[in-house]
């Protein structure tokens, strides 16, 4: 499946050498008719706005965008484990996944990169495709709704990895994570909630601490939201 | 019966039960448990630690799972201490504990960085200009050019880029530099070898190699205590935590033990079930005030009060009490208080002068060579004037007579040194000491006195002759007894009978300046000395940053030590001092030198200190605000300081050999040696003609002369700009030439006074920096206003070496797994650069000789310099000679296009000269044919034959065979050389280790203890814990003084002008700091505060202050500490944002409120990230800066001081130091709270 294929190389650096190939990519894009018209529609818009930008004016973009902090970082996990322990056993699994079905990671990258999962996927069978996207599309909708808050144009790839992924959003989740980027500034009020400590024990038991390990088995992607205790502090 | 029929043979019944039916077997699928197992398995578990700069060295198990680590635990198997003493483990800490997030977390820098500005006009020059070299000229020659990319310095607009595009930009700009201006303009700074000593070798290496600069950290983080060096001629030697088990009495004295020395604080909380006393002195009630039996609070910077008042009641109540044989045997042997000091007529009354010397007789008497350094006691066996064994003049005689046994050293007769004269004295006279407790601060937080600034007080001396005639003596001791203003029935006046009586230095007359109670002090010192005198000197006190980091730290450190001298402390197991800041023992030193500063390939190398440094190149010196005549003693020649400001006393240090110089002289240095070639002079009679002829000249004297800039600076392995600063907005401005919050005037806006020595420009240069480039693995403050920022390997991804002072093993950092992304060990960064630069080197640099310049070097004959005044050779006092007056010249040879040949080898010097330390040398021929073999050879290129070092193990094996420490044989070795010296044999103290030498896998199997060796203070064996001084002590080496002795007295000439010959109390210095930024008052309520910074809890240094696990056991942003009482003088609650500024720049943070802070401090951890959740200054209009931002460095000319026996240069060994405790700050409520747009640089601009 080449779309899975040309938007991991869309999220990837952007470099001179698949750049020169993007009449190629959006050719295939337009071959496969895998996203729905409107979602392809800005994916090659973005693709062509590739085309008349300076490289180093894209990657210099890219590079605040992506490699500078948490909140957009392209590591699936990191919105999900954060800085928990939980996180080298999850990413373990992820490999063992890719393993399972004739995969090793060869390059410098973590399992849960998403470029590096999108083309993982872009080798499966489509319908597990979907279905193992769905399970990691809650941190996608995020990102997508953070990069729209910045009105940044690569929120069309996220989209368009939405509609392939064949599960519903957890709408609650991307809210929550929209709401705590937003709080990254302005507001007097936003910065002093964040700023509040949560209790250590509610009493209702439920607020279990977020960076014990779980007694659950871990999935692949977990699609836990966040804890507000943890998330406070950025 | 049989059952036999029962049984089925084909099937089996479901389920099947056992254990009388208790039990059920199922075939069901059991997958599920498969999570439970896994999550606790693993490849293999590997053994690291955390390289922070924090002295923990603790051991982790690191579990590492199909390449990737997925948790560590804390180990558990250190070797074993003996019986009655608890265990070290399990050692670690909160912060350790987090750690492994960095590996994986989304602020790691995964990749090489250039900012993009600066790479697209390389990249537009490489399409002009095949070669590099010529490329980077072309920027940085064109201004425009210059100035484009140096202005968004801080201001984000980073891409990634390949290793070896950023290596050629490194390298050519290197190459450039050193063609152009020289090598002593390219410099780096890395702090505390100990805490990875391979990775801190990789830049030095480098840099040594190619003639570069290497930087100081210990004076610069002001952790250096001036007063070691000055009392025992050694930059820091101290017990291991678990001594502090055999201590009968403790104060922790600004030094919050539980806090900040987590994984120690178990032997601290131990030791009071054996009955031990703990005592905290903390300004606040702080964590380790909770902890101990009693807390003392003096107001901040106001300890040396503390100290002296207590010394005060030690030296009446014990030592004129005649209560304590201990004491007077200890000082008697170990201490310079027999030693003769000539009193001087001045202003028509006595001072102390210098010490009296053999020199000063007619036949030296008969002492020997050196009679100028052979200071001399008055023997009451005799009757006569004798010098004892042991003084500097004998360490380098080579009489073998530098030893402390009590002898006279012209004749071996027995010795019996008079410690006073008060029973049988020629006269009493009246000696003025000089008193600062008088001046007013202009913070009214601090109290002052009414007293006289000359106190006269009566001391017994006699009349000895010399051979410049009849002159009056007195001993240290009844001086300093004066001096402590003690009534000895002597008459005159400034002395109390009493401790009641208001005169310095009593517990009442403290009691106004620190607020503590006379009687709590009373106390404190009685059971401190009691316990001291019982137990032979089993007190302790724990000391730290707090009372290190004030302009006058050396009287709060002097008073603490004089209180544990007198005691007779200091080599003593469970006493002494343990000072725990920041320098973490580098044990295996000497095996590290070599390998570090290139000393295999050429010797010597270029080193500063950095305090001086940035002083002068980040333009501070503009600032300045203090005045010599400010701190200058009430009883010193104040004709002769006229006009001097604090730069031109640190230019004459450098011009009189005593302090380092970087850059060096106001020429390309290689130029200067073909000058010297050309000329057919030898070196140092070229230098000295061409400085007479005033055609050569120091870059000191002119730093703002863009010949003078130093060009090109490497940084790892620290967060220099976000956390050790200080002035941090002076070197935004100057350095860097980026946005900065500078808000206050320079000496030509303010008609402030002007240097006399160092040229003054108008203009003020900004940005004199052509490149900077930052190792790490996280994006510190320090990487975000850096031109480059290469990606280094972590804790977990690289080889090295790691030791402490806190504990006596060497442990190692094990490549747990591959570092990820692109990021590479510091070795291998260096060593890819190294071979970068002998790319380029063909056409623009090839075999060249470089002129050093070496200022004179402690643990050096040559640090018998200038025995008597001081004497500037600039001013026609002396003639300049190299060596002796001035700094010496050597000419180095290097091979650049060699660098990496030789960066990967051992070079064949170690053979031809030997290695060693701290004045001792021995052959190590055999370790190096061992590395050869171990290592391997090289078989070709230049460095063909030699032994390898390739891997950053192979560059751990190095370190390791080198050293007495880890290697028996070396250590044997090297004690026998120092025995030499003594003319005692030292030997049987590592001879039963001979044969153990220890390698790094032996390391990864366990922590190693170290092996005793000549060049610490202390003993590593089975029957007692680590102690400095415990060598001096029991195998009488000498302290590496003066007087070979402990020195409660100072005779240097500028330590006696400013008033520091002996400890007073001089209380914090006037900053000046607040009034040129009335201006900036917008009617809120303000307060006026003390500005504290000390170490954190969620953090160490910067490192973790940013790690969310820490932020949110923090509050998760800067926040800053007052007291209930200063935040209701502004309206301000506790969590509120406020903003705090001065000249310096400014600072916005939360408040947080609390009964903890005394009223006029305020405290903000120590460095916590700018990048982190930082809203805007309404008084600079720049987002808030860090701790540092409020801050300027101010020298303190006695750090200066050289040439003279332990006042003499060494590398963070004396020099001058980064104080920042005296500033104050105005602190406001913030009430709009604003963070600005982001508003990146980008390229397309």
């Amino acid at each position: 499946m080449k779309t899975y294929r040309i938007l991991s190389l869309l999220l990837g650096y952007p470099k001179a050498d698949w750049l020169a190939h993007h009449r190629e990519l959006k050719e295939a894009l337009l071959d496969e008719r895998l996203l729905p018209p409107k979602q392809l529609g800005n994916v090659v818009a973005l693709l062509d706005s590739f085309t008349v930008s300076d490289l180093l004016t894209l990657q210099e973009r890219y590079v605040a965008l992506f490699d500078r902090g948490r909140g957009l970082s392209l590591h699936l996990f990191e919105h999900v484990h954060g800085e928990s322990r939980d996180r080298g056993q999850a990413m373990v699994d992820l490999m063992n996944l890719y393993k399972s079905k004739g995969f090793e990671i060869t390059a410098a990258e973590l399992p849960d990169y998403l470029p590096l999962f999108l083309e993982f996927l872009s080798v499966c069978d489509p319908a597990e495709a979907r279905e193992t996207l769905g399970e990691a599309v809650h941190i996608v909708a995020a990102l997508a709704a953070k990069l729209k808050d910045r009105e940044s144009p690569y929120s069309a790839v996220f989209d368009a990895i939405i509609a392939l992924a064949n599960a519903k959003v957890d709408t609650a989740f991307v809210a929550q994570a929209i709401e705590e980027d937003r709080r990254r500034d302005e507001s007097l009020e936003a910065l002093d909630r964040e700023w509040a400590e949560a209790p250590a024990f509610d009493g209702a038991g439920e607020n279990a601490c977020s960076i014990c390990p779980t007694a659950q088995p871990p999935r692949a992607i977990a699609p836990t939201a966040p804890k507000p205790a943890q998330e406070a502090a950025r | 019966m049989s059952n036999f029929l029962d049984r089925l043979t084909y099937l089996t019944r479901t389920p099947e039960t056992f254990a009388d039916g208790h039990g059920i077997t199922t075939g069901e699928s059991r997958d599920w448990e498969k999570a439970y197992r896994g999550r606790w398995a693993h490849d293999k578990v590997v053994r690291s630690t955390h390289g922070v700069n924090c002295t923990g060295s603790c051991s982790w198990k690191i579990y590492v799972k199909n390449g990737l680590v997925t948790w560590e635990t804390q180990q558990t198997d250190y070797p074993r201490t003996r019986p009655d003493l608890p265990n070290h483990e399990p050692r670690g800490c909160a912060r350790g504990a987090s750690y492994s997030w960095y590996l994986y977390s989304a602020a790691r820098l995964k990749y090489p960085m250039v900012r993009s500005r600066l790479l697209r006009l390389w990249r537009d020059a490489k399409a002009t200009h095949a070669d590099p070299v010529a490329a980077w000229n072309s920027i940085v020659i064109d201004p425009e050019k210059a100035k484009s990319y140096k202005v968004v310095r801080g201001l984000g607009g980073f891409v990634r880029a390949e290793w070896d595009e950023v290596n050629e930009i490194i390298a050519a700009a290197n190459i450039h530099t050193i063609k152009t201006y020289g090598p002593d303009r390219v410099v780096g700074f890395s702090p505390i070898p100990a805490m990875s000593m391979v990775s801190y070798a990789a830049g030095s290496r480098y840099l040594s190699l190619i003639g570069g600069v290497c930087m100081s950290f210990y004076d610069w983080y002001c952790d250096l205590p001036p007063s070691s060096p000055q009392t025992w001629g050694e930059q820091t030697d101290v017990p291991e935590s678990a001594d502090w088990y055999n201590s009968g009495y403790i104060i922790a004295w600004g030094s919050n033990v539980p806090q900040t020395r987590t994984p120690d604080a178990h032997f601290f909380t131990e030791v009071r079930y054996k009955g031990t006393k703990t005592v905290s002195v903390t300004p606040d009630y702080s964590e380790v005030a909770k902890l101990t039996d009693l807390w003392l609070n003096p107001r901040q910077g106001t300890d040396s009060a503390l100290a002296m008042a207590m010394g005060h009641v030690v030296l009446k109540e014990f030592h004129l009490a005649g209560k304590s044989d201990y004491f007077d045997d200890y000082c008697r042997q170990y201490t310079d208080m027999p030693f003769l000091v000539q009193l001087e007529e001045r202003d028509g009354r006595f001072v102390a002068g210098r010490t009296l010397r053999a020199a000063d007789f007619k036949d030296g008497l008969a002492a020997g060579e050196h009679a100028d350094w052979k200071p001399v006691v008055f023997d009451a066996n005799s009757g006569k004037v004798k010098v004892p064994n042991g003084t500097i003049g004998s360490r380098w005689d080579k009489s073998a007579k530098w030893n402390l046994e009590m002898r006279a050293a012209a004749d071996g007769s027995e010795l019996w040194p008079e410690v006073t004269f008060v029973k049988k004295h020629d006269d009493v006279v009246a000696v003025g000491f000089p008193y600062f407790g008088n001046i007013e601060n202009d913070q009214p937080i601090f109290h002052h006195t009414g007293h006289d600034s000359v106190l006269d007080r009566n001391i017994p001396v006699r009349r000895v002759k010399t051979k410049d005639g009849e002159i009056l003596v007195a001993t240290v001791f009844d001086l300093l007894v004066a001096n402590y203003g003690i009534d000895r029935g002597l008459g005159g006046g400034n002395v109390a009978k009493d401790f009641s009586e208001d005169i310095p230095y009593t517990p009442a007359w403290q009691e106004k300046i620190t607020g503590v109670p006379a009687a709590r002090v009373i106390q404190v010192a009685r059971e401190f000395a009691d316990n001291a005198d019982k137990t032979h000197g089993r007190s302790m006190v724990i000391l730290g940053a707090a009372v290190n980091h004030w302009y006058h730290m050396d009287m709060v450190y002097r008073g603490i030590i004089n209180l544990l001298v007198m005691c007779g402390c200091i080599g003593k197991s469970g006493g002494g001092w343990a000072h725990y800041v920041g320098q973490e023992k580098l044990r295996p030193q000497t095996g590290w030198l070599p390998l570090a500063f290139g000393l295999d390939w050429c010797r010597p190398p270029r080193q500063i200190n950095s305090t001086s440094f940035f002083y002068a190149h980040s333009d501070q010196w503009r600032y300045e605000k203090l005045e010599v005549g400010e701190i200058l003693s009430p009883t010193a020649d104040r004709e002769k300081w006229k006009g001097s400001t604090f730069i031109d006393c640190n230019v004459r240090a450098e011009r009189m050999g005593w302090l380092p110089s970087a850059p060096q002289l106001d020429r390309n240095p290689l130029e200067v040696a073909k000058g010297a070639a050309a000329s057919g002079q030898a070196a140092d009679a070229y230098i000295v003609s061409e400085l007479k002829d005033g055609k050569l000249g120091f870059a000191c004297s002119d730093p703002d002369n863009p010949v003078n800039f130093p060009r090109n600076m490497f940084i790892w392995r620290s967060n220099l700009l976000g956390s050790s600063g200080k002035g941090h907005e002076y070197m935004l401005k100057h350095l860097l030439g980026t946005q900065h919050g500078l808000l206050g005037k320079d000496l030509g806006e303010s008609g402030g006074q002007k240097p006399q020595d160092v040229c003054w420009h108008e203009q003020a240069p900004e940005g004199k920096l052509d490149l900077v480039v930052t190792l790490d693995f996280r994006m510190s403050t320090t990487c975000v206003y850096s031109d480059i920022v290469l990606p280094s390997a972590t804790w977990y991804e690289k080889n090295d070496l790691n030791t402490s002072d806190m504990h006596p093993f060497i442990h190692p950092l094990t490549r747990a797994v591959d570092p990820a992304w692109e990021s590479r060990s510091d070795w291998d960064i260096y060593k890819g650069l190294a071979r970068k630069f002998s790319d380029l080197c063909p056409g623009h640099l090839g075999i060249e000789k470089d002129l050093v310049t070496v200022p004179i070097l402690h643990d050096t004959p040559g640090e018998m310099a200038q025995p008597y005044d001081v004497k500037d050779w600039t001013k026609g006092e002396c003639d300049p000679v190299p060596g002796k007056t001035m700094p010496s010249v050597v000419v180095v040879e290097r091979d650049y296009p060699n660098t990496y040949a030789r960066f990967t080898s051992i070079g064949p010097l170690l053979e031809k000269l030997g290695n060693g330390g701290k004045g001792i040398n021995w052959k190590t021929e055999e370790e190096v044919e061992f590395l050869g073999k171990l290592n391997g050879t090289h078989l070709k290129g230049a460095a063909a034959g030699r032994p390898k070092i390739d891997s950053d193990i192979d560059a751990t094996e190095v370190i390791l065979s080198l050293a007495p420490e880890t290697n028996g044989h070396v250590a044997v070795k090297s004690w026998a050389a120092l025995s030499q010296t003594t003319g005692r044999d030292h030997t049987h103290l590592a001879t039963p280790k001979e044969d153990e030498k220890l390698r790094f896998h032996d390391l990864k199997a366990q922590p190693r203890k170290i092996i005793s060796s000549p060049t610490w203070s202390g003993l590593e064996d089975e029957h007692v814990s680590y102690n400095a001084g415990y060598t001096n002590v029991h195998e009488l080496i000498p302290w590496r003084t003066l007087t070979g002795r402990q020195q409660f007295y100072q005779d240097h000439e500028w330590m006696r002008d400013f008033g520091e010959g002996f400890c007073v109390y001089k209380g914090p210095v006037n900053t000046r700091t607040l009034k040129s930024v009335e201006g900036k008052r917008d009617g809120s309520k303000e307060v006026a505060l003390n500005w504290i910074t000390p170490h954190q809890k969620w953090g160490i240094h910067s490192t973790y202050s940013e790690n969310l696990l820490m932020l949110t056991l923090n509050r998760g942003g800067p926040v800053v500490w007052l007291s209930e009482i200063d935040a209701r003088k502004i309206d301000v609650a506790d969590n509120d944002w406020i903003e705090l500024y001065n000249a310096n720049g400014a600072i916005v943070a939360r408040a947080v409120v609390s009964q903890r802070v005394p009223e006029g401090m305020t405290m903000m951890y120590h460095a916590q990230e700018k990048i982190i959740n930082t809203p805007k200054s309404k008084a600079t209009g720049n987002r808030g800066g860090i701790h540092n931002s409020v801050t300027r460095v101010v020298v303190k000319p006695t750090h200066m001081i050289g040439g003279y026996a332990q006042l003499a240069y060494g590398f963070n060994y004396y020099g001058t130091c980064g104080t920042n405790r005296d500033e104050f700050v105005t602190v406001r409520k913030l009430h709009n709270v604003d963070f600005g747009d982001e508003v990146p640089a980008t390229a397309a601009e």
